[in-house]
């Protein structure tokens, strides 16, 4: 096993996480994030267990909110810790292109 | 002036005659925290508030027991127009609009935040070493840490500023830094207190519990924070029982279940001398203890690498520079905005959480890894499940190694996570865990005694944790009780 | 162009109809000051957790219902992880594992035939935030983030562009009339993107495929396909091969536009959602849900034919909701349907139309509508009478016959009144009944005049007239 990831495996996870690294991070990463990954790869030397899965330890099913009740906050508390505003709208400054999502 | 080294109760009869004034509360809690100021517990204090809201006090009842006593709020519970910074860069300027559901409640009980405890950055480490603003000290030994994440909860109630701190404990947070100072931390049950406004590391391992100086304080503070949010759809309905009923009763025919894991080779013998110590004063006072196998405890770290990794990459995805908190300037693209915002806000133990969270979710990984870990995960919880069929109690120690040097290396990634490999299944599998103090090592640095209950058996596990507290009757405080 | 085989697999996003958003209390509406209808859970801030809006999964079980799907009774939510301005957290809550609906189909007609298009799979999800573009930089409005939305994802099983439009058409009728959605195209309650692909033979495996994304009308939906059916055979003819691609539909060139080529697949590192627990739907919820489903189109379209209402009648009422609403509240009466109908659709449409007003807002309850109907019906009321009193008739709580009597309409409509009042005439007129008989046929007319003059017009003209012709011979 190596033991350390490529230049470009590091590269690939710090775009998935969006995070910008310098040349002189990556020879760090290469090491410290293989490590960490080396740590997860046990989760495959279990043995003996079954199929269910468990997202989180909830004691009880899903309570549905009732859509008649309402709670807003004013535009100006919305907009108090946006870094970038004009008028009510919170902007990005620069121009975006299209959506990826939904 | 040192009114809050009484109990709570005396504190409250002197509040009621008059004697006292919660603005004389404030100022000794402040009195003392500013002598510590090296500590470095806070992050933030509250100060002027804070002897505003006392003053304010004056004129209302003293309607409940912790009325206008000082808490300190860790530093990734947010708290409507204090500053809440998560220890991080990128939150350093971030004021709350609004309230977490706790500290709500805590503003209810009229009692009065003195201020923001140190961290590890978004709770991401074992030592508080990752807080952008440096670690607090431990008060046994000011070149030995106060473990982590809630290093600064620890400390400010190690070195008794305050009585009561609110701590966060995802994979051991609140119980570790407890044993390292030698104070009482309780995880209570998943769902038990309310997650709404807690800065998300892991959604479903995050828990909010009471950090004080001995077994009553804590349950006295859980009776506060617990109960059902309706903001909050993973919080319990079950209904909040007064958790201080059963402290000062007896153990008698109590069933005690100790895994042989907690007390293998991996915990310092000084350690587990201790704990088996305490073992031996339980079965002389009519528990009975056994030594048990159970499976999955050693996979827990594992488990925990994934989960908490693979939700804290998704859950701290929404720092980007846009809405709230440091915001890169003139980015180049809307991507610029992001990897540059997130490059300068974060600091390197949460950039590689984050970074090996998103590779464990992306493409197939998400089955090699975070389905397996649920999967084991769900086996783990089932066998708490067994062990509670026959045992009222699983204890064991609560770390394996007193606390280390704040100037102990920091390059080994996984080091964090091992330091927390006692305490971790706990929050697997969504169980209260109690630490308390035992003992000291040889350096009279605090042993700590980790006690798992049964899910909604905090009550019961404050009776054990009392029962103990009382037997060993140990000076806590590190400044030898002047 | 034949030699292709196209397929076609569509998605569509609708908007629900709530109060509030999905996942918080913030009120769900369009067209309001940008940051006014949101707080600190839509804006994706720290701390915040989802809380599951009731009235949405409702909304998801009727859907699922009228779309003939399978519901699913137990689920969870995940995380589709994305960067993106316009989503707050930089991830979208959604269903990908377990989602509400599954197994269904709607049924359109094709010129007569009849064709069930498979619905795979339809899910709750929220919507991102409003972005606005600006020549130096991108507004953010968050009154749309966290709005909910249900995803209905068809099997590849249309072959083309006609099929894709009835089918868009018949899914905006039935989740507007089980009032799901607004479907508001125009308005982005309802979105549309088309999957694209041909292959030379039915055994041939799939071709690759475009995405056409976001597509604002169901016209352009059917224009897009073909443009995009047109685009890839000229490729394959020019023995040229594509890469996997997301496009969008330019309406001013009429064509689709390349927006980028799917490189890997996008990576949206899905999780099961940890703030949300289980969700169970039970029996009972769904039988709640399915008495709040009012008759949908087709029934409603068969029924009307049932009682005698003619083609055309039948399929403007069902165009137009509030009418055929208002119109199945006579079903169980004993009514001439086709009358009714033609004064839903006649002069009382053209009233609402003038005036902006449902019918609900009228004063004409069902008792006076039916009223209306007899006195129309037994001729006692011309049309030309109506046009008179209309405004009377749906503006006041009068009777028909009191608001008659009010403009002095008085009609006979007792037929031997009616004969002894021609007879009369005849006996008066000799010359004008010869004029007849020889066949003038202009002498009727003026007969009909003197019976109009004599009755100062009281009589229903159709009646006077029947009588009329009887008594000559």
């Amino acid at each position: 096993m190596k033991n350390k990831l490529t230049k470009e495996e590091v590269l690939h996870v710090a775009d998935l996480a969006r995070i910008k690294v310098t040349e002189e991070e990556i020879e760090k990463y290469q090491v410290e994030l293989k490590k960490l990954l080396d740590d997860v790869e046990k989760v495959n030397d279990v043995v003996g267990y079954d199929d269910e899965i468990l997202i989180a330890p909830w004691d009880h099913n899903a309570d549905l909110r009732n859509d008649s009740d309402t709670r807003m906050l004013e535009a100006k508390e919305i907009l108090k810790n946006a870094p970038n505003h004009t008028g009510n709208y919170i902007t990005v400054p620069v121009v975006i292109g299209e959506s990826e999502g939904a | 002036m040192k009114y809050l080294e009484k109990s709570i109760k005396e504190i409250n009869d002197l509040l009621k005659k008059g004697t006292i004034k919660p603005i004389d509360l404030v100022e000794e809690a402040f009195e003392r925290i500013e002598a510590d100021k090296d500590l470095n517990a806070y992050i933030t204090l509250n100060k002027e508030e804070a002897l505003k809201q006392a003053k304010e006090l004056e004129t209302k009842e003293v309607n409940n027991l912790l009325f206008g006593i000082p808490i300190a709020i860790k530093d990734n519970i947010l708290t409507k127009d204090l500053r809440t910074t998560a220890a991080s860069h990128i939150l350093d300027n971030f004021i709350p609009i609004y309230d977490a559901t706790v500290v709500e409640k805590i503003k209810a009980h009229n009692m009065i935040i003195v201020g923001k405890t140190n961290m590890d950055e978004f709770a991401m480490g074992s030592s508080s070493r990752t807080s952008y603003f440096g670690a607090p000290k431990n008060p046994w030994n000011n070149n030995k840490i106060s473990g982590g994440s809630s290093g600064g909860s620890a400390t400010t109630i190690a070195a008794r500023h305050v009585p009561f701190a609110l701590g966060s404990d995802t994979g051991g947070s609140i119980r570790q830094p407890a044993s390292y100072t030698g104070i009482v931390g309780m995880k209570p049950t998943y769902g038990r207190v309310s997650r709404y406004g807690v800065i998300a590391f892991a959604s479903s391992l995050d828990q909010l519990g009471p950090m004080t100086q001995n077994v009553l304080n804590n349950a006295l503070l859980l009776n506060v924070i617990s109960g059902h949010d309706p903001r909050d759809m993973t919080s319990s309905h079950r209904e909040v029982e007064d958790y201080t009923r059963l402290i000062g009763k007896d153990i008698k025919g109590k069933k005690i279940a100790v895994p042989k894991f907690l007390m293998s080779d991996i915990v310092d013998s000084e350690i587990i001398k201790t704990i088996e110590g305490v073992i031996e004063v339980l079965k002389e006072n009519g528990a009975t203890v056994d030594y048990i196998d159970m499976k999955y405890l050693d996979n827990a770290v594992t488990l925990y690498q994934i989960i908490a990794m693979g939700e804290a990459s998704s859950n701290l995805a929404r720092f980007d520079g846009i809405r709230y908190g440091l915001s890169h300037k003139d980015p180049k693209s809307h991507e610029d905005l992001y990897l540059e915002t997130r490059r300068e806000g974060f600091g390197k133990e949460v950039k590689r959480r984050i970074m090996v969270g998103s590779y464990l979710l992306s493409g197939d990984n998400a089955k090699t890894y975070y389905n397996k870990a649920l999967s084991i995960r769900d086996d783990m919880a089932k066998e708490f499940d067994k062990v509670f069929k026959k045992y009222d109690y699983v204890i064991g120690p609560t770390t394996t190694t007193t606390a280390y040097n704040l100037d102990d290396p920091m390059d080994d990634p996984s080091k964090s996570f091992m330091d927390d490999v006692l305490v971790i299944p706990v929050n697997m599998a969504g169980l209260p865990g109690l630490g308390i103090p035992v003992g000291f090592d040889k350096n009279h640095m605090p042993i700590g005694m980790h006690i798992i209950g049964n899910k909604f058996e905090e009550a019961e596990m404050y009776r054990l944790g009392s029962f103990i507290e009382d037997k060993l009757n140990l000076d806590l405080n590190p400044k030898g009780g002047e | 162009m034949s030699k292709y085989i196209p397929t076609i697999g569509i998605e569509v996003h609708v908007e629900l109809k709530t109060n509030t958003k999905i996942f918080s209390p913030s009120i769900n509406g369009y067209g309001q000051m940008a940051n006014s209808l949101t707080n600190e859970i839509d804006l994706g801030y720290p701390g915040t957790l989802p809380t599951l809006n009731e009235e949405v999964i409702n909304l998801g079980i009727k859907a699922a219902t009228i779309l003939n799907c399978k519901i699913r009774k137990q689920m969870f939510f995940d995380r589709k992880n994305y960067f993106y301005p316009d989503n707050p957290k930089n991830y979208q809550i959604t269903q990908n594992r377990t989602p509400i609906g599954y197994d269904g189909y709607v049924e359109i007609d094709d010129n007569g035939v009849k064709k069930k298009i498979y619905i795979e799979e339809m899910h709750i999800e929220e919507d991102t935030c409003k972005s606005t573009h600006r020549k130096d930089k991108t507004l953010l409005d968050f009154n749309r983030a966290g709005v909910p939305l249900i995803e209905i994802v068809t099997k590849p099983c249309m072959t083309t562009s006609t099929e894709a439009k009835l089918y868009l058409e018949k899914l905006k009728e039935l989740l507007f009339y089980a009032d799901v959605s607004d479907c508001k195209m125009e308005e982005g309650s309802m979105r549309a993107d088309a999957n694209v692909s041909i292959r030379k033979n039915e055994s041939d495996p799939f071709g690759t495929k475009a995405e056409i994304k976001n597509i604002g009308s169901i016209s352009n939906v059917g224009l897009s396909i073909e443009k995009e059916i047109e685009r890839q055979a000229k490729l394959y003819d020019e023995g040229k091969t594509f890469k996997e691609q997301t496009r969008r539909f330019d309406s001013k060139l009429n064509d689709t536009v390349l927006m980028r080529v799917k490189e890997t697949g996008n990576d949206y590192r899905y999780f099961p959602e940890p703030d949300i627990p289980f969700v169970v739907i039970t029996d009972e919820m769904i039988e709640n849900v399915k008495k709040t489903i009012p008759m949908l189109p087709d029934e409603r379209r068969e029924t009307y034919k049932k009682l005698g209402v003619s083609d055309i009648n039948t399929t403007k009422l069902v165009q137009n909701r509030s009418l055929s609403d208002y119109f199945n509240e006579l079903l169980a009466e004993k009514t001439n349907f086709q009358i009714a109908s033609n004064l839903l659709l006649g002069d009382i449409s053209a009233y609402l139309n003038m005036h902006e007003k449902l019918i609900a807002d009228t004063t004409l309850t069902k008792e006076r509508f039916l009223d209306l109907i007899k006195l129309m019906e037994d001729k006692t009321l011309t049309s030309k009478n109506l046009k008179d009193i209309l405004d009377d008739v749906l503006e006041s709580k009068k009777s028909i016959t009191e608001i008659m009597k009010d403009k002095g309409i008085e009609n006979i409509t007792d037929d031997k009144e009616i004969r002894e009042v021609i007879k009369k005439i005849i006996t008066e007129n000799p010359d004008s009944v010869n004029d007849y008989k020889n066949g003038h046929d202009r002498a009727i007319k003026f007969l009909m005049g003197q019976v109009m003059k004599e009755t100062k017009g009281k009589v229903n003209p159709q009646v006077a007239m029947e009588i009329l012709t009887d008594e000559l011979h």
